[in-house]
């Protein structure tokens, strides 16, 4: 029993078994490639098209419901095989058992019949310099699965242009491998994959999906601790969600094996890692040997050189002179091949990285996206908004990473099927994502539309009249680095999971009217209401506090999941007497000011510029001196010109510094080795009272917050009355004074 | 050295002109072609007969026109232009005083 399918065979409607189809379709396909250097080969093929369609229809007109293999079989044996076009042109009938042996071995390489088989560029399927298929050809297997192990591992390029190089083509490569890569419908669970795969490599599928698997479990138990470009977390990642992806890009990638045939090329013959190995052993075997002779042959020149030595220098010149010709008109040759090949080899160099660089860049948003994707609850509010951000990072980010990653495969595999519903799919999915990527910021945006600031506070200090003040961090936050590529916005002074510490502290110094050191702080927030800002705003806790020459802040604030990130920003100015001496630590100076800009920032901005901007550029961890007309390091030079060398003044500073700090004798400095442990009793003392103060300090902020929300519902109705009358003339006014905001924010989300 | 291979090699030279011979003859269908080399002993497969005509037809040799045909797709029918004409011509000489050559030489074995 046969099934029987109708073909469009040039243009006439063939009834034909199944099986003989595929005979046929295998005949003309080996046709195709005896003829693909042909010059006309289309034609030619067309034509013995078009002759087997007219003896198919002499077959149905004399009586056969369809086509079948015998009737397939004795057209092919008329038309003859490629291998006998060559060398027998004559015999059509005759030698059909020659016939029978020549296409078996043709058409089975696969079995160990190694003997004369060499490593060949293919030249009639390549897609780049054809290495992978011979490769393919020459181990007996599916050329896609050679080409995405060259394009997967990273050393495939340069192994890829070496064998390029030296590996010769050939244009009668032919692979014989009967057996190929596909999905099997019939074992499967999900797409079918590893059961092919299983089946590919003769193993229970199980196997790979239990591959398959490992990662992935383990990829939901790291999630918690997952640092995006850190080397060995990078790795990690690579093989967790990537399993994930990579499943997907080969369900997409490989065929589905829909017919009879199809599945049994799928089963095929047994090509397993034994073949391969085999063959591995004997070339191998096969070096040996060769070596062996050649260390004989050398052997053997040496005596006749020796020999040689005693004869006349007269012969020998005339030998060696012989030799260096040959030798020059052989290189010669070899000169020219290897210039065409490095050149050939830049072009696709160039064409290479490019497409490299398309990949990197969109797996780099990707991880980008998926590094800073657990931070989003310090920003995100509950529900929506998180929906939209799954949506932003499935659809907007993962889907054209998938998508390309595919198509660049397919069209490696030579995937011809256009998949339209695939296509469409993709594209729609992608819509999908920039619409949530829009809402998610339009979202966001909304969330910080409005922004917050109190009036300057004066810090009242305990010695306004030190000689010298030294800023210090308050807190002993750990400060850590991720790796050489810094993503985590928030993550500068290490986070955990519900409080987030961000270095939106900026520190200025300016010069005092008066002879005493004065400190004050201005804080600033945005928010979804004006309402709402204001009391984030009341609740960023900011600590300040002097002990003698010290003067202990945070440097950072913190951030939890429930009052979340919204460009909170401390600014504290730090009013320096003419004659005294100021140092800001190094470690206000690391970490990320963090501020999410964009069409939201309306023209609050102006609030900014209430301040005077005399203030002076300077260098953390680099003492100065304020003088009349501004701020010098201690061995005279203007604050300014600190910026160009940071190093050469930060570390000749103690060199420089102290010898003129003795000969003042002032005893501004305090000496750091005595003071070291005073400085902790000092800390210690000062924690205590803050944890004494922290509650009073509390219940003082609960009632400020009363108290601000009051007043500010009554300013605000006051507001709203008199923004009505002055609508007009305001927005003059806001135009004049946008933003000037003096800042080198090291990470801005500006969309 | 291989008896196949040498005799293939001597019938491959003489093919073309075969070939050529039949079309002077009037417009031929390749499978007449065949048909008629059959019947003259020479076999060939078709297979290497449509690259041969592809290749002549290249050449300018030949040329073909389609004519309908009610078994199947349409034919091509092809005939000689006046550069094949000449091209057989030059052939004949040759195969002509090869033909002698040959046949004195081998002659004088029988």
């Amino acid at each position: 029993m046969k099934k029987v399918i109708n073909i469009n065979f040039q243009g006439t409607i063939v009834p034909i078994e199944e099986s003989s189809y595929e005979l046929l379709q295998q005949y003309i396909e080996s046709l195709r490639r005896h003829f693909a250097n042909e010059e006309g080969k289309d034609e030619i093929i067309n034509d013995i098209e078009s002759r087997i369609s007219e003896l198919f229809q002499e077959r149905l007109k004399a009586g056969s419901t369809c086509i079948t293999d015998d009737d397939v079989n004795a057209i092919i044996k008329n038309m003859g095989r490629p291998e006998d076009f060559d060398d027998d042109e004559n015999t059509g009938s005759t030698n059909s058992d020659k016939d029978e042996k020549t296409k078996s071995s043709n058409y089975f390489q696969g079995d160990l019949n190694w003997k004369g088989k060499r490593l060949y560029r293919d030249e009639n399927h390549k897609i780049l310099g054809g290495v992978c298929g011979g490769i393919a050809a020459y181990f007996g297997i599916d050329p896609v699965i050679v080409r995405i192990v060259f394009i997967v591992s990273g050393v495939g390029f340069l192994a890829y242009i070496l064998l390029w190089m030296f590996v010769p083509g050939s244009n009668m490569v032919e692979n014989g491998v009967r057996k190929r890569l596909y999905r099997n419908p019939d074992g499967k669970i999900l797409g079918g994959v590893c059961s092919g795969l299983g089946s590919y490599f003769d193993v229970n599928p199980w196997l790979p999906r239990f591959i398959f698997l490992i990662p992935f479990v383990s990829f939901i138990f790291r999630w918690g601790h997952f640092g995006p470009l850190t080397f060995p977390n990078f790795l990690r990642f690579t093989f967790s969600p990537g399993s994930f992806i990579i499943y997907i890009i080969l369900w997409l990638v490989i065929p589905e094996a829909i017919t009879t045939s199809e599945k049994l090329e799928m089963k095929g013959e047994k090509v397993d890692l034994n073949s391969i190995k085999n063959s591995v052993l004997k070339e191998m075997q096969e070096v040996g040997q060769r070596v062996g002779k050649m260390g004989k042959d050398v052997g053997e020149r040496m005596g006749k050189m020796g020999m040689e030595a005693g004869n006349l220098a007269k012969e020998k010149g005339a030998d060696i002179g012989k030799e260096i010709h040959y030798a020059t008109r052989r290189s010669s040759g070899i000169l020219g091949n290897i210039i065409i090949t490095i050149l050939k080899i830049f072009m696709y160099l160039i064409l290479g990285s490019i497409a490299l660089g398309i990949i990197v860049a969109l797996f780099g948003i990707a991880i980008a996206a998926i590094g800073v994707f657990p931070l989003k609850d310090f920003v995100l509010t509950d529900g929506w908004q998180n929906v939209l951000a799954w949506g932003t990072l499935i659809f907007f980010i993962a889907i054209p990473v998938i998508g390309i990653i595919t198509f660049i495969i397919r069209s490696f595999a030579r995937v011809k099927t256009s998949n339209k519903l695939m296509r469409y799919s993709f594209v729609s999915l992608w819509i999908l994502g920039i619409v949530c990527f829009i809402s998610l910021i339009a979202s966001v945006g909304n969330d910080f539309r409005n922004m917050s600031s109190l009036n300057e506070q004066t810090i009242t200090l305990q010695d306004p009249t030190v000689k010298s003040l030294e800023v210090i961090p308050f807190q002993n936050l750990n400060y850590r680095r991720i790796g050489w590529f810094n993503l985590e916005p928030f993550g500068t002074f290490g986070s955990t999971d519900d409080t987030a510490f961000i270095g939106n502290v900026k520190i200025r110094i300016t010069k005092s009217p008066t002879d005493s050191f004065q400190v004050s702080i201005l804080k600033m927030c945005n928010g979804s209401t004006r309402r709402y800002a204001d009391t984030l705003l009341s609740l960023i806790n900011f600590n300040i506090s002097q002990n003698d020459s010290l003067l202990m802040m945070d440097k950072a604030i913190t951030i939890n999941t429930t009052d979340k990130f919204r460009n909170q920003y401390v600014e504290a100015t730090i009013a320096v007497p003419v004659g005294h001496y100021i140092k800001i630590d190094r470690n206000f100076g690391y970490g990320n000011r963090v501020r999410f800009g964009g069409f939201w920032e309306g023209n609050d901005w102006y609030h900014y510029n209430n301040y005077n901007d005399n203030n002076y550029d300077f260098t953390y961890g680099v003492e100065y001196v304020m003088k009349d007309d501004g701020l010098y390091t201690l061995d005279g030079r203007p604050s300014d010109s600190n910026n160009d060398d940071w190093n050469k003044n930060s570390t000749g500073d103690n060199d420089s510094a102290t010898p003129s700090a003795n000969d003042n004798g002032s005893g501004y400095r305090y000496n750091q080795n005595k003071n070291l442990d005073s400085l902790k009793n000092v800390q210690e003392k000062q924690i205590q009272k803050m944890q004494s103060t922290v509650d009073s300090m509390k219940l003082a902020r609960e009632k400020e917050i009363k108290r601000l929300t009051d007043s500010l519902n009554k300013a605000k109705e006051e507001i709203n009355q008199k923004l009505e009358k002055l609508n007009k003339g305001t927005a003059l006014d806001q135009n004049n004074c946008r933003q000037k905001f003096p800042e080198n924010y090291s990470f801005i989300m500006h969309i | 050295m291989n008896i196949d291979n040498t005799a293939s090699q001597m019938r491959k030279g003489v093919l073309e002109f075969c070939i050529l011979s039949i079309i002077k003859l009037g417009e031929a269908y390749p499978s007449d072609i065949i048909d008629m080399m059959k019947s003259a002993n020479l076999n060939i497969l078709e297979g290497t007969l449509y690259p041969l005509l592809t290749r002549l037809k290249n050449a300018e040799f030949l040329t073909y026109r389609w004519v309908e045909s009610n078994s199947g797709p349409p034919r091509k029918y092809f005939s000689l232009t006046e550069k094949g004409a000449e091209f057989y011509k030059e052939l004949e000489t040759t195969w002509l005083e090869l033909a002698g050559a040959v046949e004195t030489i081998t002659g004088k074995n029988k």
